[in-house]
């Protein structure tokens, strides 16, 4: 059975003064593996960083960390931190030098100052920046000081690497060489890896899993609930075509390629009586090809038709509306709904 | 003689203000980065004091300190009245609101991140706090230097629990107190001038001594 570098159970989150809360059920990440966070602005990715890098305390549920609980820990969390390193997408440097930035996990673990030199110089070559260790980190680009941060982080070897938006910042000369290296050093060291982005593709490239959140939640998604199309405009609304003869509406002014994904729990499932009664724009036909018990009272729904979908639907939610197996359903959801990705 | 008393005066307002800034500096920032990194109920009540006690009138805080300190005062064993203790005791009072009020604000101004970088990368909560201290070393050394202006300048704290006596709790203000009461306004002026470049003098060698050593 292999070892679990986190395991999370229903884990809330929120921050003081602000109606976003963070609720994941369950979450197991396998120890040496890549695992991508995705999903659209403010669906709790950066939250669930922190979480996973000891930063914020879950105000309730239970985090575990190579088989134990750190926040049991107390005053000695710290060294379980230490089995960890974050990089922000936007990430802090220290004022001093690059040098100083480098060797600032060292320092406080209390390593020889003989040792730094070598091992910020190796830092360095990792992310493409030798040379750069007596430049102010002040006087650094967004894309340089996120390579700097990122080889903060390595110089530590964690166990746990954690990497917010790794590429967000960087030229897209670079994105590969990042990917590379996040790819080299998990082969390489073993490292479990964490990273979020925006980028499906980069996900599905890079990451052995992919979580996908939304809204404070971890969400089922498959390949079918995103779509890439050649989007188009009329002037007030866009639409892409995923499928021939089908259009995916949503608001705003797009063209070109895009992918779009569109939120579960937007999602409205309707008996094929009520078609009379419905109108407007994303409204699909299509049958029950698959249903079977998901995690906390949820049904996995597939429905296969003008567009496939697999969701998860709350069981009562489907009682009440008397749902089987390959009966014939309306899916529903406002262009609101989409979300492009890019 | 009188060159002997003005260096006598100069030396007790330097010793006694710098003595009372480093001691309510010790005190404040520690309290300073507790208030800027914790939340807690009641934190905003706690705030509005300080910044109301920002504002003490400096004899407000020297007669209370008079009737503690007062022979017949519950600390009047002691004999702190009218010495030198007695005035660092009362600027301290008088100062430390200002350092954690303008301290506070520039712990607040260090990016948050600058804290949770620290503990990413393994720090513990000391290191992590001594870290946000150093990224705010400008703003804060502000704090300080401003609690020891208002240290150096202040009158009344020193009046009350000096007492003004010559060559021992004469300090610059004092002395221009009595120039002015004896009618000698020259000299009070000169003295205040003199107070205005003692104080520039110490501002330009702390900054440039920390400008030096970043």
């Amino acid at each position: 059975m292999a070892v679990k570098a986190y395991e999370l159970k229903d884990i809330r989150f929120g921050y003081p003064g602000s109606r976003f809360e963070l609720e994941i059920g369950g979450l197991a990440i396998d120890a040496g593996t890549i695992a991508a966070l995705v999903g659209p602005n403010a669906a709790g990715k950066t939250t669930l960083l922190m979480l996973l890098g000891l930063l914020h305390k879950p105000s309730a549920g239970a985090i575990q960390l190579f088989g134990q609980n750190p926040w049991n820990e107390g005053n000695r969390l710290f060294l379980r931190r230490r089995e960890l390193a974050m990089v922000s997408h936007n990430p802090y440097l220290f004022k001093g030098t690059v040098f100083d930035n480098l060797v600032f996990g060292l320092k406080v673990r209390g390593i020889s100052e003989k040792e730094w030199k070598a091992k910020a110089e190796e830092a360095l070559g990792l992310v493409d920046m030798s040379g750069f260790e007596q430049k102010p980190a002040s006087g650094l680009s967004a894309g340089q000081a996120q390579r700097i941060a990122l080889a903060r982080a390595l110089i530590l070897k964690p166990r746990v690497l954690l990497l917010d938006e790794p590429t967000a910042n960087i030229d897209a000369s670079l994105v590969s060489r990042i990917e590379a290296l996040i790819n080299e050093v998990n082969s390489r060291m073993g490292t479990t890896i964490v990273f979020s982005t925006h980028n499906f593709s980069q996900a599905f490239r890079i990451a052995n899993e992919v979580i996908y959140l939304s809204e404070g939640k971890r969400v089922e998604y498959s390949h079918e609930n995103y779509f890439s199309g050649h989007a188009q405009s009329d002037g007030r609304v866009s639409w892409i075509e995923p499928k021939s003869g089908t259009k995916i509406f949503f608001p705003g002014q797009f063209s070109g390629h895009l992918t779009c994904v569109i939120s579960p729990g937007k999602i409205k499932i309707f008996s094929d009586e009520q078609k009379k009664e419905l109108a407007g724009p994303n409204l699909f036909a299509g049958k029950i090809t698959r249903l079977e018990m998901a995690e906390n009272d949820l049904a996995l729904v597939r429905v296969a038709g003008d567009l496939n979908f697999r969701i998860n639907l709350p069981l009562q939610e489907l009682k009440k509306k008397k749902v089987a197996l390959s009966m014939q359903i309306l899916v529903k959801f406002p262009p609101e709904a989409v979300e492009v990705i890019k | 003689m009188i060159f002997q008393e003005l260096a006598q005066a100069i030396w007790v307002s330097v010793k006694v203000s710098a003595a009372a800034a480093a001691i309510a500096s010790a005190l404040a920032v520690p309290l300073a980065l507790f208030l800027s990194s914790a939340q807690f109920r009641g934190k905003r009540w706690v705030l509005l004091i300080n910044q109301t006690l920002m504002a003490a009138p400096t004899v407000v805080i020297g007669l209370l300190l008079y009737f503690l300190l007062s022979r017949n005062g519950p600390l009047g064993m002691f004999g702190l009245l009218y010495t030198q203790t007695a005035m660092m005791f009362g600027e301290i009072l008088l100062i430390l609101p200002i350092i954690i009020g303008f301290a506070y604000t520039a712990l607040r101004q260090v990016d948050a991140k600058a804290r949770l970088t620290a503990l990413s990368l393994g720090a513990t909560a000391g290191q992590a706090g001594w870290v946000v201290i150093r990224e705010a070393r400008f703003p804060l050394l502000v704090a300080i230097l401003a609690g020891f202006a208002r240290a150096i300048s202040e009158v009344g704290v020193a009046m009350m629990l000096g007492g003004n006596i010559r060559g021992y709790t004469r300090n610059i203000t004092t002395t221009i107190a009595l120039e002015s009461a004896k009618g000698e306004f020259t000299n009070g002026v000169i003295l205040g001038v003199l107070l205005l470049f003692l104080t520039l003098g110490i501002n330009l060698m702390v900054n440039l001594g920390l400008r030096s050593r970043d």
